[in-house]
């Protein structure tokens, strides 16, 4: 007596979580992609691999867009006369493909709003929560629509591939009451319907960040512990080793696909 | 003979008001997000339930359901990793989403869709 499966291999998504755990980095991110692109390619023609199409009033609320708050803020003088821009080369046009990074020193990746809150320090300003929609959120949205178009250029080095190895190791580990690991959804489900709403594959996710609901700009890590809380886990910390390592491994997912942030959701 | 056929017709509404009362804390368990939330995956027939175009797990028929049977159907919803380690179906018993009566519920919700 059998009660019917999936309906899809799940060997194979074993296999590939298999590879992961002896392969380089970009053994693992072709791997994957190759996985995914043959299972959307199978998805129903209404299963759109970026989740359901927006509600539009929902999206329509009234006020500035999140990327006009967030330009505001980033060229908001602070009190010793320099703002945001002043801490990134070039105001910030460009540098947003290549974070989440290694950094070699600290031993440690560093995510694009890390990096706001360490201007922000050296410049003695209030630190911002990191998935906070109204300070975070609409920093992360400008300055990502800066390099709107920009391939995903994130890279691995030797010394990083434990990170990244952690990012995959956690990404494809059951969590929570559910008992759901993010590989559930994003790759042995994807493309699949869930709750009405198409499951994005993982291979582009961080390429679209932030996502737009309801005037408010969620940054990837946001809707990372909104995942895990659905999942019936305790979220990991935003900024926490373990949530940048996700990112870090969710990021090189999506290597060379070009920024398209501020999506509405 | 009107008289004799209304209280026959109240006796059998009686006799099947447990069930469909059970029937329907069955759905009500199945399409609650903060319980089963089976409708997320699962199609069920028009007639039985929200019409969705949820396909993560297979649709679910009342033909499939009875073949499995009742003690097979509450053991897959209790645990369905001890019959398929990677299957995407929360346990739903072992892990404490569902009390073992909530599963009876939706059991018997299954096995009497059309």
């Amino acid at each position: 007596m059998r009660f019917p499966r999936l309906g899809w291999p799940l060997a194979a998504a074993c296999t590939v979580a298999s590879l992961a755990a002896h392969a380089g980095a970009d053994d693992v991110r072709r791997a994957l992609a190759a996985r995914i692109e043959s299972q959307l390619a199978a998805a129903p023609v209404e299963a759109l691999p970026e989740g359901a199409p927006p509600a539009a009033a929902a999206n329509a609320a009234p006020g500035p867009s999140p990327v006009e708050q967030g330009k505001a803020s980033w060229t908001r003088k602070f009190k010793d006369g320099k703002s945001l821009a002043s801490c990134y080369p070039n105001g910030g046009r460009r540098v947003a493909a290549s974070y989440p990074l290694y950094d070699s020193r600290l031993k440690r990746v560093v995510t694009l709003e890390m990096s706001i809150n360490q201007c922000l320090k050296v410049h003695r300003e209030p630190l911002l929560e990191a998935t906070d929609p109204q300070t975070m959120g609409v920093l992360t949205a400008y300055l990502r629509s800066l390099s709107e178009g920009r391939k995903v250029a994130v890279r691995v080095p030797a010394a990083a591939e434990a990170r990244f190895e952690q990012g995959r190791r956690l990404y494809f580990t059951r969590f929570g009451q559910r008992n759901y690991a993010c590989a559930s959804c994003h790759v042995q489900a994807a493309g699949r319907i869930y709750a009405e709403q198409a499951l994005s594959g993982a291979v582009g996710q961080a390429a679209r960040w932030p996502f737009i609901r309801g005037n408010q700009a969620i940054t990837l890590q946001a809707q990372i512990r909104d995942c895990l809380d659905r999942m019936g886990a305790a979220p990991f910390g935003a900024g926490s080793d373990e949530m940048n390592d996700l990112e870090y491994f969710l990021t090189y997912l999506s290597l060379g696909q070009p920024l398209k942030p501020n999506t509405p959701r | 003979m009107r008289i004799a056929s209304r209280i026959a017709a109240g006796f059998l509404a009686l006799a099947l008001a447990p069930h469909v009362l059970a029937q329907d804390q069955g759905l009500e368990l199945f399409v609650r997000p903060d319980k089963g939330y089976c409708i997320a995956c699962h199609a069920v027939p028009l007639s039985a339930g929200p019409a969705t175009r949820s396909n993560v797990g297979p649709a679910l028929t009342g033909s499939r359901m009875r073949e499995l049977g009742s003690a097979a159907l509450h053991e897959l919803l209790r645990d369905p990793t001890r019959g398929n380690p990677d299957t995407l179906m929360p346990p739903f018993g072992k892990h404490r989403i569902l009390e073992e009566r909530e599963i009876d519920r939706i059991t018997e919700y299954l096995l009497a869709l059309p």
